[in-house]
């Protein structure tokens, strides 16, 4: 449901016949008396990475449950690979790469016994498996501690070998559940190559997150979910602009500004102002110079400036608003 | 599939190996505990305590007789206890006080002069109720010890009464034989007597007789003198009677003769000669006279010989008759009564199985608490290893595998019975080795009722898995329902033991039905057929759980608890 003043989410319906790995129409999941999901729609083609955004609750890692065939959907029409859920599920399983928030990973085997575990679960044989490790153990930079037992491994290898389970047998569809929580840059910059050499491969990458950063590194469309619902997708850019939201200036100032230090430049105008603090919104960049020129004209002497662009950040907490959904998150955890 | 089976068991075995605490858990622990159990719990199951397990037993000799020597001789025998001989009643309280000892025996001043007098006796135990097992072997030792006692005081005394007996019959005999011989005396006398009798009338018939011939013969003999003195004197007076009557006949016969010659001479002419002259007739009675004898003469003249003089009776001896002396007629004398004391009753203890009647602790502790590790073993390797799983994120990944689910459940509880069958036979080779246990006439038999209880263990690990959500939740009610299973089963101690009502309460447990089966392979030495029955209630009670924990298994699942 848009609030108001909000985006209305558009819904989106138009797949890609041929490349389309995973098509999801008027989804619904409920969990007792409440809605997780009210008739998500979203598609995902081969090679390409879709984010799945939403704050704690939305109903991410239900849609993922589904998608990976852990959970029935209530209603809606789940495609996966080209097979129908829950109908196909066993065919769907053959192309899915299922890589869940939780380390999936049995702490005291080594890396390369995991990984040839989830690769006869994964229906390869024992040679291929083998050398399929192999071949991903090298991908997430393990190769030198394949054979140490995983206890022993920091957050970052679990989750670049948690990665690497999932993407052992190539699958067509990649299901990432928030990959990078808690993981050093060094390894985030692992797992994005991983998962962007994946996609080159033609796989159709469904990735969730928080992280708006990743988003707009790596993926080229975006499913902003909150309450269950779609209140948001496209491009990084289409979202921006779809909140028509400008560029601001925060100024730290040993003193106060006057009043009406401003009221020279039509393109900007202060929307937040404190103690030698002030938040001041400009129609473009361009506007920029004028303001800071202005503050120093005034009298003000500049400790500190921040410029501010639109973002997908600005996108989410537009759309989703600022409340916590501890509550809400705790009971789709449940 | 059965690659997929196949990694998924090894995996499981694999994270099993891992685990040392685990693997220390399946197999250390048990032994440990079954060693402890086994020493400290000898006296529960009727074995006899040896060395450090013997009781210690103050014995106070207050008697200093016979009877408190062979008491304390005996129990410096016995193996079951340690003694400690104390000088005084209250030495040996001080012992139970301290908790040294659990009962002492005191005996009595005059305790052997109360039996040597017939008197009855009493042995004091002094006790510490606590130590009830102690008191009671302590009391059952002390019982058999008073029983040898007074067995071989019965003993004694009835192979005295048994010497006393034999000397009454050999005096009665004695004396039936005095007696016969004194019968047999006056019978001789009598006899004697007779005889004399006999002889002195025979003598008297003899003298009688002898006497009445003599006088015959006399008679007959004057009788006789007489008529031949007579015949005498008649033919003397004859002779010349006779001589002429001869002369006179001679004369005859040769006139007959000349007259013949004649005759003969005159030829012809004899027949006209005359006839002589006949010569006269001799009067008969002349011929008589002359031709008799003396006797017929004696005879005919004085008729004959006298009749035999009528002689007057004699008198006859009137002998006194024998005298009947009476029998030796003794009362019957009655047999010796063989009197015998109540003899004892002895308690023959025979194993109806054939086995041996004293029980290897250890035959029932292995098997118990390998049951009761085994089944905690199940607990921590199936429900933990399940939550594992699931809190490690990998059931969330598996069921997202082409690989069926059912598969990892499988090789998960597949891999357990394999842990589970191994856990018990090294624990049961380790008992055998180290405790001497009985593995029953057929070692393999213990499969059956091991792979039964395994599977029901198994099986009941899903069940407590798909219950209980948290490890948290696990380990309380795991624990609480196998410690219950366990103890209620027979595993920790003889199901005997327990109340009527209980051991039917207890069927409903499957470790009841595995110890039963191990009780009757491996102390009651049958065969295999007394284990099948055990092992398909067993079988029965796994299907059941396995069903359970997989409808709870699927709908916990489904529902993505």
């Amino acid at each position: 449901m848009a609030r108001d003043g909000w985006i209305a989410a558009p819904r989106v319906s138009v797949y890609a016949a041929v490349d389309t790995a995973i098509e999801v129409d008027a989804l619904e999941k409920r969990y007792g008396a409440r809605q997780a999901l009210g008739g998500v729609s979203f598609s995902v083609a081969r090679g390409e990475i879709v984010a799945l955004l939403g704050p704690n609750g939305a109903g991410k890692s239900t849609t993922l449950s589904i998608l990976a065939t852990i959970l029935s959907a209530d209603a809606g029409t789940v495609r996966v690979g080209g097979h129908r859920l829950p109908a196909e599920a066993r065919a769907a399983r053959r192309t899915i790469g299922y890589v869940p928030q939780r380390e999936a990973l049995y702490p005291p085997l080594t890396a390369r016994e995991n990984l040839r575990f989830f690769a006869r679960m994964a229906e390869l044989d024992p040679a291929t498996s083998r050398s399929a490790s192999a071949r991903v153990l090298e991908i997430v930079a393990l190769d030198g501690r394949a054979d140490e037992p995983v206890a022993g491994f920091s957050l970052g290898m679990r989750r670049r070998l948690n990665l690497a389970c999932g993407m052992i047998h190539r699958p067509r569809v990649l299901l990432l559940d928030e990959p990078t929580v808690g993981v050093d840059p060094q390894s985030r910059e692992r797992i994005f190559e991983a998962v962007a050499g994946l996609a080159s491969e033609g796989a159709a990458i469904l990735y969730s997150t928080h992280y708006m950063e990743e988003v707009e590194r790596l993926c080229s469309r975006v499913v902003l979910l909150d309450e269950g619902k779609i209140v948001a997708a496209g491009t990084v850019e289409e979202l921006v602009a779809g909140i028509q939201s400008l560029p601001s200036i925060r100024l730290t100032t040993a003193r106060p500004l006057p009043s009406q230090w401003l009221s020279k430049l039509e393109a900007a105008r202060v929307v937040r102002h404190g103690a030698g603090d002030l938040e001041i919104e400009v129609a473009g960049l361009a506007d920029v110079p004028a303001v800071l020129l202005a503050a120093v004209q005034a009298g003000g002497e500049i400790l500190d400036m921040r410029l501010h662009r639109p973002n997908l950040a600005d996108v989410f907490f537009t759309m989703t608003g600022r409340a916590l959904r501890d509550e809400r998150s705790e009971a789709e955890s449940r | 599939m059965l690659g997929a089976l196949g990694a998924a068991l090894a995996k499981d075995l694999r994270l099993l190996l891992r685990d040392r605490i685990g693997l220390v858990f399946l197999t250390v622990a048990p032994m440990i505990v079954i060693s402890v159990a086994g020493v400290s719990l000898a006296s529960l199951y009727g074995a006899d305590p040896r060395g450090a397990t013997a009781y210690v037993l103050p014995l106070v000799d207050e008697d200093g007789g016979p009877i408190g020597a062979a008491i304390r001789e005996r129990l410096e025998h016995e193996s079951a206890i340690t003694l400690r001989l104390t000088p005084s009643r209250a030495e040996a309280l001080a012992l139970l006080e301290r908790r040294e000892a659990g009962a002492a025996l005191v005996i009595p001043a005059g305790t052997s002069r109360a039996q040597e007098e017939g008197r009855g006796s009493t042995l004091l135990l002094l006790t510490d109720p606590v130590k009830y097992l102690e008191i009671a072997n302590l009391r059952g030792l002390v019982q058999e010890l008073r029983h040898a006692i007074e067995k071989e005081a019965r003993r004694r005394a009835a192979a005295r009464l048994e010497e006393g007996r034999d000397a009454a019959e050999r005096t009665r005999k004695e004396f039936a034989r005095a007696a016969g011989e004194a019968q047999h005396a006056i019978d001789a006398f009598r006899a004697a007597l007779t005889q004399l009798r006999t002889a002195a009338e025979e003598r008297s018939r003899a003298g009688r007789a002898g006497a009445e011939r003599q006088l015959r013969d006399g008679l007959a003999r004057a009788s006789a003198e007489r008529r031949r003195e007579v015949a005498e004197r008649v033919s003397a007076e004859l002779a010349p009677v006779r001589d002429f009557l001869a002369a006179l006949s001679e004369r005859q016969r040769a006139f007959e003769d000349w007259l013949a010659r004649v005759r003969v001479q005159a030829g012809t002419l004899a027949d006209r000669m005359p006839a002589p002259p006949a010569p006269p007739e001799l009067p008969l009675e002349l011929q008589r006279l002359a031709a008799d004898g003396p006797e017929a003469l004696i005879d005919r003249l004085a008729g004959p010989a006298e009749p035999p003089i009528e002689l007057p009776p004699f008198p006859e001896i009137d002998l006194p008759a024998v005298p009947q002396p009476p029998r030796v007629e003794l009362p019957p004398l009655p047999e010796v009564p063989a009197v015998a004391l109540p003899g004892t009753i002895e308690i023959e203890e025979s194993s109806a199985t054939g086995a041996p009647r004293r029980l290897n602790t250890f035959d029932q502790n292995v098997p118990g608490f390998s049951v009761t590790f085994l089944l905690l073993g199940m607990l921590l390797g199936v429900s933990l290893a399940l939550l594992d799983e699931r809190d490690w994120g990998t059931f969330e990944r598996l069921r997202s595998m082409p690989a069926p689910f059912s598969t990892v459940l499988v090789a998960k509880l597949l891999s357990r019975v394999l842990v589970g069958v191994t856990q018990m036979v090294l624990l049961f080779a380790v008992g055998r080795a180290t405790f001497g246990i009985s593995l029953g006439p057929e070692p393999w038999a213990l499969l059956l009722p091991t792979t039964g209880i395994v599977f029901a263990g198994t099986a009941f690990g899903l069940v407590v898995a798909a219950s209980a959500t948290t490890r948290e939740a696990v380990l309380p009610l795991g624990s609480i329902v196998i410690v219950t299973m366990a103890a209620v089963g027979g595993c920790w101690w003889p199901i005997d033991l327990e109340p009527r009502w209980m051991r039917s309460v207890a069927l409903a447990f499957p470790t009841t039905w595995a110890m039963a089966a191990y009780n009757d392979l491996m102390i009651r030495r049958q065969s295999l057929r007394a284990a099948l029955w055990p092992t398909a209630v067993l079988y029965g009670y796994g299907s059941l759980y396995l069903a359970l924990g997989l409808w709870l298994f699927r709908r916990r699942e489904l529902r993505g608890g």
